[in-house]
């Protein structure tokens, strides 16, 4: 589902991404933890078009993103960090002009937003303007946006933020749900608790490049910590003990 | 006191310590020049005419007099006005106030910071602008070197109190109002400042002023002019300071200074005493989130724009809706509909049959000025709307990015959402003003032809550029189109019309003349007339697809 060859993006004499290659396949939930200014955002941002990287490939279901960027944005639900939104439109107007975008038929988004609004429980607010919403509220309105087209991938940076407990436990299983679908769900997290609870595969990033990657029991192996969580492994390979 | 500059240092350290590069430094030196263009064209204007006003027999130093008394009244307006705005702005809704006011210091301390701020941002234009007309008032008379230094004490004590009202209006009017209905005060603000200017300009009647006849008698016409302005007004103190200095009666010029002074501390004890007492409730209230002027669910435009494809449909719903409820656009549109209106009405006031020179050879001088004006209004209107468009997506612009739209089409989305207002509002403007100067069937065609061809251009140059100089962390649009892209928009835009009415006013010249003269044009001349129209039809469609491309191609490429 995504494929990353040599991504590479420099600022100036700074190397944010360095020739980073990853592989993930339908259906899996990967996540890719680091410190701050690891390189995860740019990353992101790159895998999602946002951001043209100064060298390398990202191929998302196959196709191009530098190539045929709207074709390949087609295939991708995007959840960013900060959940910044036109604030003069509703909610419900927002979730109509993210259906208009990718062509998503009256009669389906109607069901489509009525779901959704429920399902992260905005339904009695969808009226009013976002700028009346909490930040938990943008957030769960930017999911419901980003899942309306059934994107075959989901790309997320730090799900959890501005979420009550019932929403990240909500995500949580939507995210199973999704995966257990098809969907291929790449997560960026600091929570390192969630990744290890629901990521098939997991990325450590440092510096820009891709450190190890693998599942929770091989990155045990590569850390060479015997019984441990995944918090002391990333302590160990990002060598930023406490 | 230590509190305020404290607040008031990263406004200073953002000021002064911007790294310098060289195409920073390229920027700061293309902005000087251009404001030093401008400064110098308004001080020899200002020199010109008040030279031509003082050398009329017995009134010319009543008719400069009130010349300046007109200049300074509408400095103060505009001070006033500019004042209400900023002030509203960095008193109740900054971004940042949220961290100030968490802050261990006092609401009047904050409120101080703040007014220092806004007194700044909302007079610094004013002041520069207005100084050379000062100066040229005092070179016309030979003044000596007091006249200048009383320019200085008189200029910023009528800052201060004029910015000093607006906080007072603002404080209490934040108090009064309903919670969710502050930032409606944009919209009244607006509604009054298009009031008052219609009124004031039909009370000026300004055209009188050129046509003596228009008085029954002399005397009249004198005594109209020479009428004193309110002594209760900080504007006639400053007009009688500067006059008085100008005679070289400094006891008296010095009264009029120290009022303005004793006046401008006078109403910043009085903000602060009131500040101790509300700031902090109004900022509180300032918080709730405001309801909607109008409610509409949309439905209308979803039905009126149904033909168009979905993502394209998308953009231009958002876009209508965004702006219509965003109440700080509503002072901006009435302000900008009464200087339409005062343009348009100007030209039915004109007095082109008591000219020496033939009317019909004036009537169609006019239409074609006229072409260039509506031009020139074009490009301010676009300047405030469609150049700032870009920069108003703000933070939300990852959603332009990540949808299966691109930047091109996004660009050109924007561009036909705006081209066709301000077509029907340039060819509105182009077709009154021809019908109200009687202009001939070839002047009428050629202005709508021409209006019809320009508008696109400086539209797509005001896309392109606003795409090109984005300001996505800008808190209002007017602050993104002041910044260097919007300096260079409206220098391009203003070439670009030149150039258009350069190419077209010597072979209309030449069609003229041989209707007038009688005599046959040549074939070369043929030649030439088509060759420029040629031309100019040439440079409107580049000027409509190079900046849209190199927009394009920047904003593509944002980091």
């Amino acid at each position: 589902m995504i494929r990353l060859e040599n991504l590479t993006k420099q600022y100036g004499k700074l190397k944010a991404v360095n020739a980073i290659n990853l592989h993930i396949k339908p259906g899996e939930i990967f996540g890719f933890i680091g410190p701050n200014g690891a390189g995860k955002t740019t990353t992101i941002k790159m895998m999602s078009g946002l951001l043209s990287p100064t060298a390398g490939h990202v191929t998302i279901n196959g196709i191009n993103m530098i190539k045929n960027p709207e074709s390949a944005k087609k295939n991708i639900g995007l959840i960013p960090d900060r959940p910044y939104l036109y604030e003069k439109l509703t909610g419900i107007e927002f979730l109509r002009f993210t259906a208009d975008l990718y062509h998503i038929p009256s009669d389906i988004f109607k069901k489509k937003a009525d779901h959704f609004l429920e399902m992260f429980a905005l339904k009695g607010r969808a009226n009013e303007l976002i700028e009346a919403y909490s930040h938990g509220m943008k957030q769960r309105l930017i999911m419901s946006a980003a899942l309306l087209h059934d994107p075959p991938l989901v790309i997320v940076d730090e799900p959890m933020v501005g979420l009550d407990p019932r929403a990240i436990k909500m995500v949580r299983d939507l995210f199973r749900t999704l995966s257990e679908n098809g969907t291929t769900v790449f997560m960026s997290t600091h929570t390192l608790k969630l990744a290890e609870e629901i990521c098939n595969r997991i990325g450590i990033i440092n510096h820009g490049n891709v450190i190890a990657t693998g599942s929770l029991e091989e990155l045990k192996e590569a850390a060479s910590i015997g019984d441990s969580n995944l918090e002391e492994i990333f302590f160990r390979l990002t060598d930023e003990g406490i | 006191m230590r509190d305020v500059i404290s607040l008031l240092k990263p406004r200073l350290w953002a000021f002064t310590k911007r790294g310098f590069t060289f195409h920073s430094g390229l920027k700061s030196i293309i902005f000087a020049c251009v404001g030093l263009v401008f400064w110098a064209g308004i001080f020899m204007a200002g020199y010109r005419v008040l030279a031509y006003c003082s050398q009329a027999e017995d009134i010319g130093e009543i008719l400069t007099g009130k010349i300046l008394s007109m200049a300074i009244i509408t400095f103060f307006s505009l001070l006033i006005f500019s004042a209400l705005l900023t002030t509203l702005s960095k008193l109740y809704l900054s971004r940042d106030l949220n961290l100030v006011h968490a802050l261990p210091v006092s609401a009047d301390k904050i409120f101080l910071s703040r007014w220092i701020e806004s007194t700044a941002d909302s007079s610094w234009m004013v002041i520069i602008y207005s100084i050379p007309i000062f100066i040229a008032y005092g070179m016309v008379y030979k003044t000596g070197i007091f006249y200048y230094m009383a320019i200085i004490l008189t200029i910023i004590p009528l800052c201060i109190v004029a910015s000093s009202i607006s906080a007072l209006v603002i404080q209490l009017a934040v108090i009064i109002l309903p919670a969710n209905r502050i930032r409606s005060i944009f919209v009244f603000l607006g509604l009054i400042a298009f009031i008052f200017l219609y009124v004031s300009f039909r009370m000026l009647k300004p055209e009188r002023l050129v046509d003596p006849e228009a008085f029954s008698t002399v005397l009249i016409y004198v005594q109209q002019l020479s009428t004193p302005n309110s002594p209760l007004l900080p504007s006639t103190w400053a007009y009688d300071g500067l006059t008085a200095a100008r005679l070289g009666n400094i006891r008296t010029a010095l009264f009029h200074i120290t009022l303005s002074i004793s006046s401008a501390i006078f109403f910043i004890l009085v903000n602060l005493q009131i500040a101790k007492l509300i700031y902090f409730k109004g900022f509180s209230k300032a918080q709730s989130a405001m309801i909607r002027l109008f409610r509409s669910n949309g439905i209308i435009l979803e039905k009126l724009f149904f033909f168009l494809k979905p993502p394209v449909r998308a953009f231009v719903i958002k876009e209508f809706k965004t702006f219509w409820r965003d109440q700080t656009q509503w002072s901006q549109i009435f302000l900008i509909g009464a200087l339409i209106i005062i343009y348009v009405y100007n030209f039915s006031v004109l007095p082109l049959e008591k000219s020496p020179i033939g009317t019909f050879y004036l009537q169609n001088l006019f239409s074609f000025l006229n072409m260039g004006l509506a031009a020139f209004v074009l490009t301010a209107i676009t300047a405030r709307f469609a150049y700032p468009s870009i920069s108003t997506e703000g933070g939300a612009f990852w959603i332009v990015r990540s949808s299966p739209v691109s930047i091109r089409s996004f660009l050109w989305i924007k561009f036909f959402i705006y081209l066709f207002p301000l077509l029907i509002l340039s060819e509105i403007l182009i077709i009154a003003t021809n019908l109200m100067l009687h202009v001939t069937p070839f002047m009428m065609w050629l202005s709508v032809i021409t209006i019809l061809f320009m508008t696109p251009g400086v539209v797509a140059l005001g896309i392109g550029l606003g795409a090109a100089y984005p300001d996505f962390n800008a808190e209002s649009p007017v602050q993104s189109v002041t910044g260097f892209g919007g300096l260079l928009f409206m220098v391009i835009s203003a070439g670009f019309i030149g150039v258009i009415i350069i190419l077209e006013a010597g072979p209309v010249y030449t069609v003229f003349m041989s209707d007038i003269r009688n005599f046959q044009i040549s074939n070369l001349h043929w030649a030439w007339v088509f060759g420029s129209f040629f031309t100019a039809f040439i440079i409107c469609i580049l000027a409509m697809v190079v900046p849209m491309r190199i927009g394009s191609q920047i904003l593509g490429n944002i980091k």
